[in-house]
């Protein structure tokens, strides 16, 4: 097996499967990156076999083959690399020369035979989305999924394709964030899955590469194609991702959604956002909440923590409902305002052990639970 | 700059039943013992008590076989805790390090109080004595020494309301002649191993090669050796740790082999504990029942729950299973008992998907109000079972 190609490209490629490779792999060869080179382009695969990733790059191909590499080190060594051009030359033995410029490399690798193959899904069951849609959609929900592992349910985000709207939906049991977007969703056709935070993740890192992806999925398994048309390093066609999904029943999210609408303000997303940011500034381990305080016309923020000291903070807002004051974890207020991108949210609260949802007008929900006033 | 005796321990003498006798001044001077009922233990021995042989923890059947006009209060009345907190405030008037290790010993660093010379640490020392005396009438006992370790010996040396004080330089000196077993980590039976190879006295262990005391100590020995020079360099600390766990147990009147009755009283001990974590404001995870044969050997089974919490109604159905699963011997019980561990801190952090436990833990907050001034509201398992219709 013999290649030539260019290093931004090897390195970008190999980007795109590094962060799979934990750190602790059951087998050695989980700690490699497989690598197949054939016509006019070398394919990067990695998995830890609940997740795995292909990318594909460009690349002078002479001769086709196949081998295995520590992609950390591989990754480590190519980015480092003296020379644009870079040779790449694996021996039957699976032993890898690489070369550049003055430097030249050689790296044990290990066959492909021991390398498990990346399930493939059939297209029963899929969608297709458009990269930055679903990249804002997940950005929108995924800081409320839990990572406390006794609650593995949560440890994800939902999807849910049903009545003509894909759902997202993410919750650690303190807050949940929900954000839905109308689809084509054939009755027959729809389903749902819990997709794993680590998934997410990757996912992210993935997209706006390109314009649209291709999502499918049964109960056990999901499969994303993630086209890479706008990538101009080298990235050729889309990248495939394989995850197991988490099995399970997600929560029924839809009963702690309030279906009244209490009192309604709206905010100055920013203003609210640097308000709450600076008050949580003097808060503690112990003293994790902030006050938030509604009177005639104005909206105040108080925290305070025994062995710091107190912030206070106010804005004018149109209010004219009744004094009402409730406390919140600052994060649970800070995460949805730092997601979202529009210049007004709406934030409806009724009393002090209620909970507060913030809303904008895209389909797009927040609820989260109140810290006891005390 | 000469070393003074700053490390102070006190150590309370007889302190429960000090307590009942400056609640009662008659109980003075006489045999009197504060433990549980004919089948409870004894707690605290009054030194008149202990001079007919009354030690503790002894049964308090035997305690009443040999002692038979020993007077026996039970601890019902309570109050011990908030007594033994005046005592300390009474020692932080002196110093602010001050290591409450127990209700009724600690260790205070005078340090800090920046004193010259030996007298006046020791007058100092004799001051807090008196105070406390005169405040509470709790007779304690006092160590003076250069370290935790020696000051505790000192403390314990010539009790009740001992006084000494262990010059710095002379701390080997002091403990040389006193028997091994004052040393910590010197149990009854090592102290009796020991006495069978000659090591009676700590001065003893001097005498002898590394390698004898290697085979009579074991592996510890460099660090028992270490101590019988009177030598300690742990600090007085201040921190007061969290509770780690909650415990409550229930000796029997007669040994009883009813499985929900055994279950009635696990139950109550949640119903008893509970209100306790709620009020220091923490939640538990892991809860432990330990059972008690008559002959005084016990198993224990314990599980967690997946979320710490500060509700009964998650630990009721863990009970039987962890009763069957400890009971194992087909035996009547002594004793049972209940304990929550893996404790933590509460949050007001309300729940999303456990409002049921909010509305029950604002039922729990009315009931723990309600039960703090009298047992106004019941559960149906801490009723007992009625007596069996006649046939």
């Amino acid at each position: 097996m013999k290649f030539k190609i260019n290093r931004d490209h090897f390195s970008n490629g190999l980007a795109q499967v590094l962060n799979v490779v934990g750190s602790k792999a059951t087998m050695p060869i989980l700690s490699n990156v497989l690598i197949e080179a054939e016509k006019d382009c070398v394919t990067f695969t990695t998995t830890n076999l609940d997740l795995g990733i292909r990318a594909r790059i460009k690349a002078e191909v002479k001769e086709p083959g196949s081998v295995t590499l520590p992609v950390k080190r591989l990754a480590s060594i190519v980015r480092e690399l003296p020379n644009l051009d870079v040779a790449f030359d694996a021996s039957p033995n699976h032993h890898v020369k690489l070369s550049s410029g003055g430097s030249t490399f050689k790296i044990m690798g290990i066959g492909r035979e021991e390398f498990p193959p990346l399930p493939e899904l059939g297209d029963e069951n899929s969608f297709s989305l458009d990269q930055a849609t679903l990249t804002t959609m997940l950005q929108s929900v995924a800081y409320a999924q839990s990572s406390d592992e006794t609650r593995y349910i949560l440890n994800g985000v939902y999807f849910s394709f049903r009545d003509s709207k894909l759902t997202l939906v993410a919750t650690d049991g303190r807050r949940l964030a929900l954000i839905s977007k109308e689809m084509d969703v054939a009755a027959d056709r729809a389903g749902s899955i819990i997709l794993p935070a680590k998934t997410v993740t990757e996912l992210l890192h993935m997209l706006n590469k390109g314009t649209t992806l291709k999502i499918a999925f049964n109960e056990r398994r999901a499969t994303f194609q993630i086209a890479t048309d706008k990538d101009t390093s080298g990235l050729l066609d889309s990248i495939y991702l394989y995850s197991k999904v988490v099995e399970g029943n997600y929560p029924n999210y839809q009963q702690v959604i309030p279906k009244e609408t209490q009192q309604r303000i709206k905010l100055e997303r920013e203003l609210l956002l640097a308000c709450v940011h600076r008050a949580s500034l003097v808060c503690s381990e112990k003293a994790n909440s902030v006050r938030i305080k509604l009177t005639s016309n104005l909206l105040e923020v108080t925290a305070q923590s025994p062995d710091f000291g107190e912030a206070h903070e106010s804005m004018a807002i149109a209010y004219s409902g009744p004094e009402l004051q409730v406390a919140f974890n600052p994060a649970y207020v800070l995460d949805p305002l730092r997601a979202l991108t529009k210049d007004e949210v709406f934030f409806e609260v009724k009393d002090e052990v209620s909970p507060g949802v913030f809303k904008t007008l895209e389909n797009f929900v927040c609820v989260i639970m109140p810290v006891r006033l005390s | 700059m000469t070393r003074l005796p700053t490390i102070l321990h006190l150590d309370a003498d007889a302190f429960f039943v000090a307590v009942e006798q400056a609640r009662d001044p008659s109980l003075r001077g006489k045999k009197v013992a504060v433990g549980g009922r004919e089948r409870g233990i004894i707690a605290s021995a009054s030194y008149e008590a202990r001079a007919c042989g009354v030690y503790t923890p002894m049964p308090t059947a035997q305690a009443l076989r040999v002692c038979p006009d020993l007077i026996l209060v039970s601890h019902g009345l309570g109050g011990y805790g908030a007594v033994s907190r005046r005592m300390f405030d009474l020692c932080e008037t002196l110093t602010p390090v001050v290591q409450r290790n127990s209700v009724d010993e600690g260790y205070l660093d005078l340090g800090p109080c920046g004193f010259k010379t030996a007298a006046e640490v020791e007058a100092a020392a004799r001051g807090l004595q008196r105070r406390i005396w005169d405040e509470l009438q709790i007779p304690v006992s006092v160590g003076l020494a250069t370290n935790r370790l020696v000051a505790q010996i000192a403390s314990k040396l010539r009790k009740p309301r001992g006084f000494v004080v262990v010059p710095p330089g002379t701390e080997a000196e002091f403990l040389a002649p006193l028997g091994v077993g004052k040393l910590p980590g010197i149990g009854g039976k090592t102290e009796a191993a020991l006495a069978e190879r000659g090591l009676v006295l700590i001065r003893d262990l001097f005498a002898r090669s590394e390698s004898e005391l290697a085979a009579a100590l074991g592996g510890g020995w460099r660090e028992l050796l270490a101590l019988a020079r009177g030598e300690d360099d742990r600090p007085v600390e201040v921190e007061r740790e969290d509770a780690k766990s909650y415990s409550q147990q229930e000796t029997f009147a007669a040994d009883i082999a009813d499985f929900a009755e055994i279950e009635r009283v696990a139950k109550g001990m949640v119903d008893a504990l509970l209100p306790k974590i709620r009020a220091d404001r923490k939640r538990v995870r892991t809860i432990t029942v330990k059972v008690r044969y008559p002959d005084f050997s016990q198993t224990a089974h314990g599980r967690s729950l997946e979320a710490a919490t500060d509700l009964e109604a998650p630990f009721y159905p863990l009970i039987a299973p962890l009763l069957r699963a400890a009971w194992t011997q087909r035996r009547p019980l002594r004793l049972v008992s209940v304990r929550f561990s893996a404790v933590e801190d509460a949050t007001g952090q309300l729940e999303m998907f456990a409002q049921q436990d909010e509305k029950r833990r604002q039922l729990a907050a009315v009931l723990d109000r309600l039960t703090g001034r009298a047992t106004v509201v019941r559960r149906g398992h801490q009723l007992a079972k009625a007596p069996p219709p006649d046939k």
